[in-house]
C-alpha cells in the first residue's frame, strides 16, 4: 500500500459566535491518494466546503480548525506557521478552482500577471520564463489565442474563459493536490460540460491529484473514482463511485439518488390535447440599446427576435435556454411586465398593453428565482401572503386571515408561519411563500423564472411536486423558464428551446428532451449527465 | 483611452462655461460695481460718472462677452482695489497656495492611508479604535483653534518652526498639517471601508490561495482596488485645499490665494472675485478630471 497523499484525521471546524463556538464540521477523516480524484457531495451548508478551506487555510475570519490534524505528503500542514504555509503549500502543494469565476479574478490586473506572479514568486524564474509557461497553460486549457489572452482583463472574457484562466492559474506551479469547489455551478450547462472534460484530461495529464466539491451527485459521478458524502458537517458515506451510486448505504445518499432518478423520469399525466390557448403571442419582438458615451455608438441587443406562439390551458410549457438566450425577457412580456417593442400577447381575446396592473395580476402571477430577496424582510409571511388579497378587495376583511391560511396550506406552510419573518425562513419555505403569495389570487397562470435554482436538490423536487400539484387542483397553465434540463423534464408537457433570442426548437417534451432535432438542442441534452437507476437483481428497480 | 479623455474633456469645457457666466452674472447683479468703486459715502452723481466712465452702463450681456473674451486672451481685467491687473495679483498669490494644498494633501495622504489600511486589517481591534479616534478628533477640532495650539507648542514654547508668514517651506510646515488633518478623517475612513470590503472579495480568496499573505497581499493585490474611491474623494479634498485655506492662511499669514479671496471680497472688488469664483470652480472640474483619468488607469473596466 501507497502512502496516501492527503491523510485528513478527525477534523472539526468551529465558529466563534456570541453564544460560544458552534461546529459546523465534525469528525472528518478522508484520504486522497496520488492521482486519485476524490469527489464530495453535499447540499448547501454540509459543510464540504468549509472543510477544504480549513485545509488550504482559507478559512472566514471566525472560523478556526478546532480538533483533527492534516498530513499531506508526510507534512503535517497544522503545525507550520503562517508564513511557512504560504511559502511552501499554498498555490504549491494545493491549488484551488472557486465557484464563482465572474469574482474570482482580481479585476485591475491583466490576466498575463495574474498568471505569472505566483511561479516569479514561488520559483524565482525570470519573467520570460513565466510568460511562456502561462501561455502553454492557457492552451493547455484549450483558451483561444493564449498570447493575446495576456494582455486582457477579466471582465473581456466570458464565464467559461474566466474559469479556464482560473484553471490554467491553479496549474501554474504543477500542484499535487487541486481541490476544485462547485467549478462549474456558475455556468451555462454546455459549458459545464466542456469544463469537466477539460478537468479529466488535465487531471490525467499532470497526474495530479484532485478534490472535487458539488451539490450535484450527476457532475461529482461523472469525474470522481470515489464519493464522500456529506450532511450536516459529517460526512454519512463513503465509497468507491459505482458503490455508491449503486449500493447507497445511507437514507440521504439514497434520498439524493431518487431525487435524481425521480426528476429524469418525466411525469406520466395524461392531458387533452385539443385545449383553448390562454396566451397567444403573436409576433413579439424585444430589443435593448446599451447607451453609449459623448462619441461612441450605441449598441443594439436583440433580446426576442420576431415570435409567435400559444400556450394552452391547462399545459406546462418550458422555455429552455442559457443565460442571455432571451427567456427572461420572453417571461417578463408574457407577463406584461415590460411592453414588446412590437407584435402583441393576447390572454385569451384581450391585448395585454389594455389590461391595467390590477387586472392583469388577476389573470398571471409570477414566481421569481431568488426567493432571498424577493420577499420584504420587513413583513411577515401572512401580511406578505395576503397583501393581494387586500389591494384586489376580494375576499370580506374577516375572511382575509382564514383565506389565507388556507392557501398557505396549499403551498405547504402551517399556520405557525404566520407571524414569522422571512430571515426565520429557509429557501424552500421561502419559495413556497412565494408561491403562496402568487396563487392567493387564483391566476389562471403562473410563470415561473427559474423556481428552483436557488435551492438544493432534495428541496427542488418538493417545490417541484408542490407547482404540479397545485396546477392540478387549481387547473392553472405554468410557464417554466429554466436552464436546467432536469427540472424541465420533470415539469412540462412541451418545450422550447431558446438561443440568441430565437426558439431553435419546439416540441412534446418526451420528444425534445429524448430526440431533439437542432444541434443545439443535443447539445443541451447531452451536458446532462444521467445517473443510470440500478436495476435490482430480479430486474426490479431498487 | 484617449476617447476616454477626449470626452471628459468636452464636459469640462462645457461647465466651464456655465461657471463662468454663473460667475460674471452672480456677482454683478449682486453688487452695484460703479457703488463699490465709489464708496458707501459718495454721492448720485460720483456713482454715475464711475458708472460711465467704466462702462457699466453698457448691457451685461455685452460687458460678460467683453469679459470673457478677455479671460481667454488671458487678460483678466483690472481690479479696482489693488490697482493691478487680476493676472499679476493670482500670479503672486498662487505659488503659495500650491505649496500648501500640495503639502496638506502630502499630510493627508501619509496618515489617512496607513491609518485607514491599519485600522481595516485589524478590524474592530485596539488598532482600529485607535485610527477611529484619530480621525474624530480631526474632524471634531477646529481648523484656526489647531493651527493656534501647534503655533503655541511647536513656534513659541519649542521654536522648532516659525510662527508664520510664506519665505521658506519651512513655514508651511505647521499650516499644511493644519489643513491636512481636516482631510484626514473621510480619506482615511473610505479607505477603511474600501479595503475591507477588497480584503472579502473572492480574488483575495483567490490571491491567499496562491500563496499571497500580510503585506505582500495588500500590496500585490488589495491597494489599488481599494484606492479607487479614495481617489476621487482626494481630488475633491485637493480642491478643498485650493479654495478653502482662507482661515488657515489668515492664522499664519500666507499671502495665498484664499487670502487674496477674503480681502477682495471685503474691499468689493469684483473684478477680481469673479476670476477667484472662476478659478476655484475651475480647479474643482480640473482635479476631477484628472481623479478620473487616474481611476481609468487603475480600473481597466472603467476604460471605455
Amino acid at each position: 500500500m501507497t502512502e496516501p497523499l492527503l491523510k485528513i484525521s478527525n477534523l472539526a471546524v468551529s465558529f466563534k459566535t456570541h453564544y460560544g463556538q458552534v461546529e459546523v464540521v465534525r469528525d472528518i477523516n478522508l484520504t486522497v491518494n496520488k492521482g486519485e480524484t476524490l469527489g464530495i457531495v453535499g447540499e448547501s451548508g454540509s459543510g464540504k466546503t468549509m472543510s477544504m478551506l480549513a485545509m488550504a487555510r482559507l478559512l472566514p475570519p471566525l472560523a478556526y480548525i478546532s480538533a483533527g490534524s492534516i498530513q499531506l505528503d508526510g507534512t503535517d500542514l497544522l503545525a507550520l506557521n503562517t508564513a511557512k504555509f504560504h511559502q511552501q503549500i499554498s498555490g504549491k502543494k494545493i491549488a484551488m478552482i472557486f465557484q464563482e469565476p465572474m469574482t474570482a479574478l482580481n479585476p485591475v490586473y491583466t490576466i498575463g500577471r495574474q498568471l505569472t506572479e505566483t511561479v516569479m514568486f514561488h520559483e524565482k524564474v525570470s519573467h520570460a520564463t513565466a510568460v511562456e509557461r502561462a501561455i502553454d497553460m492557457l492552451e493547455a486549457v484549450k483558451m483561444p489565442q493564449p498570447e493575446q489572452r495576456m494582455g486582457q482583463y477579466p471582465h473581456q472574457m466570458s464565464g467559461g474563459q474566466r474559469q479556464r484562466v482560473m484553471i490554467a492559474m491553479a496549474l501554474m506551479n504543477s500542484p499535487d493536490l487541486l481541490i476544485a469547489d462547485e467549478p462549474t455551478t456558475a455556468l451555462d450547462v454546455t459549458v459545464q460540460d466542456e469544463i469537466i472534460e477539460l478537468l479529466i484530461d488535465l487531471q490525467k495529464r499532470f497526474g495530479m491529484a484532485m478534490i472535487f466539491i458539488s451539490h450535484d451527485l450527476g457532475v461529482v459521478s461523472r469525474i470522481s473514482d470515489r464519493i464522500i458524502v456529506m450532511q450536516k458537517g459529517d460526512i454519512v458515506e463513503t465509497g468507491n463511485t459505482a458503490d455508491v451510486l449503486t449500493k447507497p448505504q445511507h437514507p440521504y445518499t439514497k434520498g439524493l439518488l431518487e431525487c435524481l432518478w425521480k426528476l429524469e423520469e418525466p411525469r406520466q399525466i395524461e392531458k387533452p390535447d385539443n385545449m383553448p390557448p390562454v396566451i397567444s403571442v403573436k409576433g413579439i419582438k424585444k430589443s435593448y440599446t446599451l447607451s453609449g458615451g459623448l462619441m461612441r455608438k450605441a449598441t443594439i441587443i436583440e433580446a426576442v427576435k420576431t415570435t409567435s406562439f400559444e400556450v394552452l390551458a391547462g399545459e406546462t410549457l418550458a422555455i429552455v435556454g442559457e443565460s442571455g438566450s432571451g427567456k427572461s425577457t420572453m417571461a417578463k412580456i408574457i407577463n406584461g411586465l415590460i411592453p414588446a417593442d412590437q407584435g402583441q400577447v393576447l390572454y385569451g381575446d384581450v391585448d395585454v398593453t389594455s389590461l391595467t396592473d390590477k387586472q392583469r395580476a388577476r389573470i398571471v402571477q409570477p414566481i421569481f428565482q431568488d426567493p432571498y430577496s424577493t420577499l420584504n424582510p420587513n413583513h411577515t409571511i401572512g401580511y406578505i401572503v395576503s397583501r393581494p388579497l387586500r389591494i384586489h378587495d376580494i375576499v370580506p376583511a374577516a375572511e382575509i386571515k382564514q383565506k389565507t391560511l388556507d392557501v398557505m396550506a396549499q403551498a405547504g406552510l402551517t399556520e405557525e408561519f404566520y407571524h414569522r419573518f422571512p430571515n426565520q425562513l429557509s429557501g424552500g419555505q421561502r419559495q413556497r411563500v412565494a408561491i403562496a403569495r402568487a396563487i392567493i389570487l387564483e391566476p389562471k397562470i403562473l410563470i415561473c423564472d427559474e423556481p428552483t435554482s436557488a435551492l438544493d436538490v432534495s428541496i427542488q423536487e418538493q417545490i417541484l411536486d408542490l407547482l404540479c400539484q397545485l396546477q392540478k387542483d387549481l387547473n392553472m397553465t405554468l410557464i417554466i423558464i429554466s436552464h436546467d434540463m432536469a427540472v424541465v423534464g420533470y415539469l412540462s408537457d412541451r418545450v422550447f428551446v431558446m438561443l440568441n433570442g430565437e426558439i431553435v426548437e419546439r416540441g412534446k417534451a418526451e420528444q425534445v428532451l429524448k430526440s431533439p432535432r437542432t444541434d443545439y438542442s443535443k447539445k443541451l441534452m447531452a451536458s446532462v449527465y444521467n445517473v443510470p437507476k440500478p436495476q435490482s437483481e430480479a430486474g426490479a428497480p431498487l | 483611452m484617449f476617447r476616454f479623455i477626449m470626452s471628459r474633456l468636452l464636459v469640462v469645457v462645457a461647465v466651464a462655461l456655465a461657471l463662468s457666466v454663473v460667475a460674471f452674472f452672480l456677482l454683478n447683479l449682486a453688487v452695484d460695481p460703479a457703488q463699490a468703486i465709489a464708496g458707501e459715502e459718495a454721492d448720485l452723481l460720483e456713482i454715475e460718472q464711475i458708472r460711465q466712465r467704466y462702462g457699466f452702463d453698457r448691457p451685461l450681456i455685452t460687458r460678460y462677452f467683453e469679459w470673457f473674451s478677455g479671460v481667454l486672451h488671458g487678460d483678466f481685467g483690472v481690479s479696482y482695489y489693488w490697482n493691478k491687473p487680476v493676472g499679476e495679483l493670482l500670479l503672486e498669490r498662487l505659488p503659495e497656495t500650491i505649496t500648501l494644498a500640495l503639502m496638506s494633501l502630502s499630510v493627508t495622504i501619509l496618515v489617512a492611508i496607513p491609518l485607514g489600511c491599519a485600522a481595516a486589517l485589524n478590524p474592530n481591534t485596539f488598532i482600529d479604535r485607535m485610527a477611529l479616534g484619530v480621525a474624530v478628533s480631526a474632524q471634531a477640532i477646529p481648523n484656526f483653534w489647531l493651527g493656534l495650539m501647534l503655533i503655541i507648542l511647536l513656534a513659541v514654547i519649542y521654536p522648532i518652526f516659525p510662527v508664520s508668514g510664506d519665505k521658506t517651506l519651512y513655514h508651511f510646515v505647521l499650516p499644511a498639517i493644519v489643513l491636512g488633518a481636516s482631510s484626514v478623517p473621510p480619506v482615511m475612513r473610505l479607505m477603511r471601508t474600501g479595503l475591507l470590503e477588497v480584503m472579502n472579495a473572492d480574488y483575495i480568496r483567490t490571491a491567499r490561495s496562491k500563496g499571497y499573505y500580510g503585506w505582500r497581499l495588500l500590496i500585490r493585490h488589495s491597494l489599488r482596488n481599494a484606492l479607487l474611491p479614495v481617489v476621487s474623494v482626494l481630488a475633491v479634498q485637493l480642491g478643498h485645499k485650493f479654495g478653502g485655506s482662507v482661515i488657515t492662511e489668515s492664522v499664519f499669514a500666507i499671502n495665498g490665494l484664499g487670502r487674496l479671496a477674503l480681502e477682495s471680497i471685503l474691499g468689493a472688488d469684483i473684478p477680481t472675485v469673479q476670476i477667484l469664483v472662476f478659478v476655484f470652480a475651475f480647479t474643482f472640474l480640473a482635479l476631477n478630471l484628472l481623479a478620473d483619468i487616474l481611476n481609468a488607469y487603475l480600473d481597466p473596466r472603467l476604460r471605455t
